[in-house]
């Protein structure tokens, strides 16, 4: 097994330096990586320039387009998370490097062993040129350009968030272990200024298990404008989306949901198509909508009271652990007691959910979906 | 809540020296050094490796606090990092001296008084910063396994740097958190990783140059065609010095929700493992979770407990995996004992005659989404659970807990590949009786669950912790609280203990805090308990 590695540990040392070009810079050398993609984008162009025109090597550029542009973008922009950029890839790889990286290839990547020397030195020509366009993992909002600035500013967001938030959220804020797709999240969509998802970021969100951070109002831009790229590079996937769209979310049969509603969900207990779900389905859609479906986070709980002398209180259960009950009455004051000196008792309606979990079947599920969904 | 003066305690302490007989291995050196066989059979004083000792029991032989006196127990010192990073770490106790961790950091911390000895700061601009799970210690030499994926050997004396090696690229997307186990001359660490699809490993490395022995892989090199990568190795493992084998739980596959690309087992991801630690040579391995697609990494402690099963002396090795599922196993050749669900699972089509649950292809993630039970944080985590000798109760934090779990073709099969949403969970201490699988006890400790670890003593207590950040000591025959205190937030460690001076503290952390606990002095030597002064 040693032996093997050997061999294999400096390709894929190659391999996945590429991987971290363009997505979060190098940790040696943040500023120069910035600033090289911010020559880029004012020496440049603004405008898009097709790909083939204006390099100056036709062989170099050709050959890029047929072996290396299905994988790494037409512009070498990559396909991230998969594939990684290539724009400057020659500040983090040699040469040989690269040669051997396109000789071996390297993962999913297949080598190209019998490319013509001639062809290869053009590529390796080409590859070293500067790129037609800025990527848009770096580059700010679509509309919302301030300049260079913000290409440095999402870059250095991009390290911090790969340091602190990526485990949870993906390392391009799609998604991942636990935490949401940022670049679908109402939060953020609806975040003009950054200080909601700044807030959020520095109280955290205990009750999801998101810790809290102390970043630096800088800081915070900068993880500001790397969630905004990164939502501009989401919405440009289009058809090809990752996560969870509305959609996904259309295999139901309404009126099988319709049974399931009245009949062994148990739902119309509770709930009404023309009461309280009436319009629910204008009201939230897709995911949103299947997860409240299945359990509304935010349902109220009552509490009844009664103290030691008798006197008895209620409303809006507010605390509950093991030791302490804590409640706020109707004029929004909070009271609470330890939970030996009282008698209670809590009502949560909400706990029919959670009994409903083992019962279900998927079809159950997708069914209750589409009857929902009619419900406009 | 009662802080005791410092004069007092070493007054307090001084009396006790003469006053309590403490066990064999009880040490009597000023020098901060740890030999091999005072890992092997830790002294009361000591709290040498991550488990406390080789078994990954978490339990402790010391009986000074019980039932019957825990509603005096107080606080005697409170050790501040001001650091936003919560404390995951397992403290060691060597010496008197304290040493514990958060990403990028290292405290040793006088353990009688909580002061500040020395702080090593080692701030790393890659890698992914998500925890941190203590050092691992070698006659006078810290090992420290950085997000960059470095193993540092510090001086215990003063945490200056002896060398730095590394464990694997960070480049490639490896990170390292866990707490290295050393066996005799040999320092294991593991590597995290599960953000790119690369081979999870064990390394071992020379105590004194840091060369590196032996690699283990837990998967094929990335890019093997219809192959699996993953496998990472984040948790400390346990060893038997009769076997002369480590074990070791492995993480999930790559692509994570995409199980695709890598059709079969995918051995030897999600696996409980037994390796040569002079070799690094598989002796053999069983797997928890066969093709997994939820995420559900095997790493949690492979506990070892040598005792009757079923009417027969075994070598057992017992996990409760985060896929929902107790498993006891033959530690002599891994083959099954037990298999049992102990939180709601619906994946699987039933247990295997090898003990491994058969996952049902449609519960795998899909476009329109599947309910999955547990989530995808699991039935438990990396926190440790204990084994009581006495009751031969398995106790642990787990969680009920549902989700969706989502994975299209646009998702790719790179990586996480796909998506998951928990929709609701609650957590409970639970108690297993290991010959069935039973649940005796199961204690909740609210919404979501609490994620902190366990102790057990063998006065009969059980130390843990609830949701809201309550430190919780329950009877371990019946689960009932005992005494509990709040300290600001969940603990995300587990809990530890040991005497010095003849009395026995306990150590729970909670956020960037650090907590000492133990008897006011003298309350332990009285018929009748100290009244709890609040």
């Amino acid at each position: 097994m040693n032996r093997i590695r050997a061999v294999v540990i400096p390709v894929s040392i190659a391999g996945f330096l590429a991987l971290q070009i363009g997505l979060f810079q190098s940790d040696k050398k943040p500023v120069h990586a910035a600033s090289a993609l911010t020559n880029s984008t004012s020496s440049g162009a603004q405008a898009t320039v097709p790909a083939s025109s204006p390099t100056p090597d036709g062989i170099g550029s050709a050959s890029y387009a047929k072996r290396c542009a299905i994988c790494h973008g037409e512009q070498r922009e990559g396909i991230l998370p998969a594939f990684p950029p290539l724009i400057g890839i020659n500040h983090q790889l040699t040469n040989d490097q690269i040669t051997l990286l396109i000789h071996n290839g390297k993962g999913r990547m297949p080598g190209f062993a019998s490319i013509p020397s001639e062809e290869l030195t053009a590529l390796l020509k080409y590859l070293d040129s500067a790129p037609a366009m800025t990527p848009a993992l770096t580059a700010g909002p679509a509309g919302n350009r301030r300049g260079p600035q913000l290409s440095g500013e999402a870059a250095a967001g991009g390290a911090l968030f790969l340091q602190n938030c990526a485990f949870c959220h993906g390392r391009d804020a799609m998604g991942g272990e636990t935490g949401p797709d940022l670049t679908q999240s109402k939060l953020v969509q609806t975040d003009a200024d950054g200080s909601k998802i700044s807030a959020v970021v520095r109280e955290g969100r205990i009750e999801k298990k998101m810790p809290a951070f102390q970043f630096s109002n800088q800081e915070l831009l900068s993880l500001v404008a790397f969630i905004r790229a990164r939502e501009t590079a989401a919405a440009a996937m289009k058809g090809n989306r990752r996560g969870v769209d509305v959609s996904d979310l259309q295999t139901g049969n309404v009126e099988s949901g319709k049974r399931y509603f009245n009949g062994a969900g148990g739902c119309s207990k509770c709930h009404s198509p023309t009461g309280d779900l009436a319009g629910v389905a204008r009201r939230y859609e897709g995911l949103r909508l299947e997860e409240r479906m299945l359990y509304p986070r935010d349902a109220k709980s009552t509490v009844a009271v009664t103290l030691p002398s008798g006197e008895k209180v209620s409303g809006t259960l507010a605390y509950r652990d093991e030791f302490t009950i804590g409640l706020r009455d109707s004029s929004g004051t909070y009271r609470s007691w330890p939970v030996e000196n009282i008698k209670y008792t809590v009502d949560s309606p909400v706990d029919a959910h959670a009994a409903q979990f083992p019962k279900y079947t998927d079809d159950d599920i997708h069914n209750l979906m589409a009857y929902l969904q009619t419900l406009r | 809540m009662k802080f005791l003066k410092s004069a007092l305690v070493l007054a307090a302490g001084t009396a006790f020296i003469g006053a309590l007989t403490l066990g064999a291995g009880s040490r009597a050196l000023l020098a901060q050094d740890l030999e091999p066989d005072q890992i092997l059979h830790p002294a009361p004083d000591s709290w040498p490796l991550y488990h406390g000792d080789y078994s990954g029991k978490r339990h402790s032989s010391l009986t000074q606090i019980t039932p019957g006196n825990i509603a005096g127990l107080s606080l005697v010192w409170a050790f501040q990092t001001n650091q936003l990073a919560t404390i995951k770490s397992s403290p060691l106790l060597v010496d008197g001296i304290l040493y514990f961790t958060v990403p990028d950091n290292v405290w040793a911390v006088d353990a009688r008084s909580g002061h500040l000895l020395w702080h090593f700061n080692h701030t790393t601009t890659e890698g992914d910063h998500i925890g941190h799970r203590g050092v691992a210690m070698y006659k006078g030499w810290l090992y420290f396994t950085t997000p960059d994926a470095h193993l540092i050997s510090l001086n215990a004396k003063d945490g200056t740097v002896r060398w730095d090696k590394l464990i694997a690229d960070v480049k490639q997307g490896y990170w390292s958190t866990m707490s290295p186990l050393i066996v005799r001359n040999h320092v294991i660490a593991g590597v995290g990783g599960d953000l790119d699809n690369l081979t999870g490993y064990l390394r071992s490395f020379d105590p004194e140059t840091g060369a590196t022995q032996w690699q283990w892989d837990a998967s094929p090199a990335a890019g093997t065609p219809n192959a699996t990568t993953g496998g990472m190795t984040w948790v400390t493992g346990t060893y038997d010095p009769e076997l002369n084998l480590i074990f070791w739980g492995t993480g999930n596959p790559t692509p994570v929700l995409n199980g695709t690309v890598r059709p079969g087992s995918d051995h030897w991801t999600c696996s409980i493992v037994a390796i040569n630690p002079d070799t690094g040579k598989l002796a053999w391995g069983f797997q928890p979770s066969p093709h997994d697609t939820h995420d559900w990494d095997a790493v949690e402690v492979p506990v070892l407990v040598d005792a009757d099963f079923h009417g027969q002396s075994k070598k057992m090795l017992m996990q409760a995996s985060r896929n929902g599922y107790f498993f006891v196993l033959d530690r002599t050749n891994g083959k099954s004992l037990l298999t049992s669900p102990f939180v709601p699972a619906n994946w699987t089509l039933g247990v295997g005659k090898n003990g491994e649950p058969i996952p049902n292809p449609d519960k795998e993630p899909k476009p329109d989404g599947r309910l999955i039970a547990p989530d995808e944080g699991g039935a438990t985590n990396y926190r440790s659970p204990s084994f009581d000798p006495k009751t031969g109760l398995f106790i642990v934090d787990a969680r009920a807990s549902y989700s969706l779990y989502f994975a299209k073709p646009a998702d790719g099969a790179y990586g996480w590949a796909g998506a998951d949403y928990g929709v609701w969970g609650k957590g409970m201490i639970e108690a297993i009786d290991y010959q069935t699988g039973k649940i005796r006890w199961s204690h909740e400790v609210g919404p979501y669950g609490s994620g902190a670890g366990v102790l057990t003593t063998d006065s009969g207590l059980t130390i843990s912790g609830d949701s809201t950040g309550s430190v919780l000591a329950l009877d371990t025959s019946d689960g009932k609280t005992l005494w509990h205190a709040g300290t600001g937030g969940p603990m995300q460690s587990s809990p530890i203990t040991y005497e010095l001076d003849g009395r026995q503290y306990i150590v729970t952390s909670s956020g960037g805090v650090l907590f000492s606990w133990a008897l006011p002095p003298g309350a332990h030597t009285s018929e009748h308990p100290v009244k709890h002064t609040h």
